[in-house]
């Protein structure tokens, strides 16, 4: 067997599906898009050459800067509240034992296995300044006035609310596996040596739990930056351009608008700030543990 | 890959020859090449799936039978439009047993896009869902994806006049307008009665209508701000009344030299923008057109604005209907109406004279325009009078006076009558200056700038 799989033909036979699927499904479409990208492009007609001059009109459209702007708040908000949030609910997860374990676990995943469509819907009706929950609520402490959370000034944070929100069972799951694969003997080591809980989470379970909060936070700078059915269908981009993210920008671009060459343009520098925010966080990480 | 196979099939006598390789070298060898073999005409497999399920399609249908493909922006098929179109198209398969009309129906946005996609890839379905507006057509048509028709054929369908501008490139039609859409306000009878207030006639009546009711608690009129375009038809109806016959004209001059210089433009804007919270539900921004339509169903606002495609609905109390209110107080004007959505057969498609026959037969005035009206559903680009039967509801009558008392029609909107680049902008921008994002002075600067 392992003579067969020395086999140059076998090994070559093995990659080629995938090298296949990669080439046609990943690579070819890339290498279009930087040629339709070069173009004026329209989705329908010819594609006229027009060199750099989509990538020019790209550095002065502010709405393109505010959807990047929008994107990397997203990731802030992913890494500095919902990630925090999560580990320490996941911690005490692990800590509580038993039923309840089991049914806050389910509980708190649950956002996850509903529909976006739902959930985006299910919020949209929450934020209705006419007979959404929030004006209810807000009505029951005695506010008068209509309050629109998807309005202008507001409606960024209301989308980042719900994106958190949605995200965090995920994220918990995750670094909730993390902590389950931590060696037992090491926290029953502490107690014997009088550990209390917050040195034990600080000195143990964060620190073994590194491999995974890496994992967690690339997860969650790339879901960020590509962030598109929950907000398309909760605010389309708007009011005007407030919540509009890369990937809802790029499609409203190149199919609302019908600046595929433009939309083009917008998805290569989508890929490009994936690409090195990846390099990043691994070169961040790697870095972190030469230290260590 | 085929080189490959050859390569380990010469090999083997070889191998045996030069006494290397006993019988386990040659069984080694065999089940390698079994192994590349089945992992290479799998993934061959997966590459022509496609042609083979097309030949299966093709073989099963016999010499003579036809397939068309229909591609609509009609999703529900049980009521409404999509009702009527999947009744013509029953009715059409029942006459023609040979013919087999498959549907894929996707709603506006969604239908654009993959409408854009069958183009660019030329698999377009046969006919095909359009929208009569520069907008929409300008490339389509440059681009030859849709066949052109013979405007002769259409000479005893009763089109109305103007109707078939909007789909006439060079002198030639390359699709037929399904309905002809009147822009307006849908009102709660019951609300109206009990807050004692008359259907407005003027703008600033509309604005002291509005007045009661914000003073009741009630939102005056439901608006769909989240896909921008209903603002835009909102302000189109504005500027018909003052314009009247020139309305059609005006946009076009402006849209095309980027001058908005009109007068009519800054009176118009400037009013909507400063009256829009009086006038509009809160959050109007941000409100779908399903929710709007349900604010007014439930009784949460007193008007809602939008089409006569709408005149189906059937809230349980009684629902009138009137036009924008004239804006400079003049006594004249034309109402918002234009042909909007409509039909054409794609230039590609393989059974181009079986999608004719039946886009003919679609409108052959007893279908179309006979069963859309009948069932209060909308009404067609087509004369119509002779099937009105007596019965309509008030609602019908409303939306058939407003028309017939009418002086003339705008016509396209501002937003569809640029390219379909330029589409977003004035949207955008519309939604923006009535939502208080940005000033009057910003909206026509983006306007001019593009």
């Amino acid at each position: 067997m392992h003579k067969l799989y020395s086999n140059k033909l076998v090994i070559f036979s093995l990659v080629l599906p995938g090298l296949l699927t990669f080439l046609i499904a990943i690579l070819a479409p890339i290498v279009l898009s930087v040629y339709y990208s070069l173009t004026d492009y329209s989705g329908l007609g010819a594609a006229n050459f027009t060199g750099l001059a989509n990538y020019a009109a790209l550095v002065q459209d502010e709405v393109f800067w505010r959807a990047l702007l929008n994107s990397v708040l997203l990731a802030l908000g992913f890494i500095c509240i919902q990630h925090p949030i999560a580990v320490l609910v996941a911690w005490k997860l692990d800590r509580l034992q038993g039923k309840a374990e089991g049914l806050l676990r389910c509980i708190y995943f649950l956002p996850n296995v509903i529909s976006v469509a739902v959930i985006a819907y299910l919020w949209k009706f929450i934020y209705n300044p006419n007979f959404g929950l929030l004006q209810k609520v807000l009505e029951l402490f005695g506010y008068e006035g209509s309050f629109n959370a998807l309005g202008s000034g507001t409606a960024i944070w209301a989308v980042l609310v719900v994106l958190v929100w949605h995200g965090f069972g995920w994220g918990m799951l995750i670094y909730y596996t993390g902590i389950k694969n931590i060696d037992q003997v090491v926290y029953e080591a502490a107690a014997l040596d009088g550990a209390t809980s917050s040195q034990t989470f600080f000195r143990i379970t964060l620190p073994m739990m590194k491999p995974v909060i890496k994992y967690n936070v690339t997860l969650a700078i790339i879901s960020a930056l590509k962030q598109m059915e929950t907000v398309y269908l909760l605010t389309n981009g708007g009011p005007g351009n407030e919540t509009q993210f890369m990937a809802t920008y790029l499609y409203k671009q190149a199919s609302g608008s019908y600046k595929y060459g433009y939309g083009n343009a917008i998805s290569v520098v989508f890929i490009v700030i994936c690409l090195a925010a990846t390099v990043l966080m691994n070169k961040l990480f790697a870095e972190r543990k030469e230290a260590v | 890959m085929a080189k490959a196979v050859q390569l380990d099939t010469g090999k083997a006598p070889g191998a045996g020859a030069n006494q290397k390789g006993g019988t386990t070298t040659k069984l080694k060898n065999l089940f390698s090449l079994l192994v590349c073999g089945s992992l290479l005409a799998s993934t061959l497999a997966g590459c022509s799936g496609s042609s083979t399920a097309q030949n299966n399609t093709a073989a099963s249908g016999g010499d003579d039978a036809v397939t068309i493909k229909v591609f609509s922006n009609l999703t529900d098929r049980t009521s409404g439009q999509g009702l009527i179109e999947q009744t013509i198209f029953d009715a059409y398969m029942a006459e023609n047993p040979n013919v087999t009309i498959e549907v894929e129906a996707l709603d506006d946005e969604s239908y654009k896009t993959k409408f854009k996609a069958y183009a660019t890839g030329g698999n377009m379905p046969d006919l095909v869902n359009i929208w009569c507006s520069p907008s929409f057509l300008d490339e389509v048509v440059a681009a030859g994806t849709l066949e052109p028709l013979n405007a002769d054929d259409y000479a005893d369908y009763g089109f109305t006049e103007g109707s078939l501008d909007g789909v006439t490139y060079d002198g030639q039609i390359y699709g037929l307008p399904r309905n002809t859409d009147v822009l307006g306000f849908y009102y709660n009878k019951d609300m109206f009665e009990a807050n004692g207030v008359e259907v407005p006639t003027t703008w600033d009546e509309l604005l002291e209508v509005a007045q009661v009711f914000q003073d009741a608690g009630i939102s005056p009129i439901s608006m769909d701000g989240q896909d921008k375009w209903p603002l835009a038809h909102f302000i189109n109806c504005m500027i018909g009344t003052v314009k009247g016959a020139d309305t059609y004209a005006t946009m076009v001059n402006s849209v095309q030299n980027s001058d908005y210089s009109d007068p009519v433009w800054n009176d118009t804007i400037s009013a909507a923008a400063e009256q829009a919270s009086l006038l509009f539900q809160p959050g109007f921004e941000t409100t779908d057109y399903a929710t709007s339509l349900n604010l007014f169903v439930n009784g949460q606002s007193a008007m809602f604005f939008m089409g006569s495609w709408e005149m189906s609905m059937a809230p349980d109390f009684e629902v009138g209907y009137f036009t924008m209110p004239d804006f400079d107080g003049d006594g004249e004007g034309v109402i918002g109406a234009y042909n909007g959505g409509g039909y054409a057969v794609s230039f590609s498609s393989a059974v181009k004279e079986e999608a004719i026959a039946l886009l003919n037969y679609m409108f052959e005035p007893e279908n179309w325009s006979n069963l859309s009206w009948k069932n209060g559903v909308c009404m067609s680009a087509q004369d119509s009078t002779q099937y009105l039967t007596g019965n309509e509801t008030a609602l019908q009558n409303d939306i058939i006076n407003a028309l017939n008392n009418a002086s003339g029609i705008t016509g396209m909107t501002y937003n569809d009558l640029g390219d379909s680049a330029y589409k977003t902008l004035p949207e955008d921008s519309t939604a923006e200056v009535l939502s208080g994002m940005i000033s009057v002075d910003d909206f026509f600067a983006n306007l001019q700038n593009g």
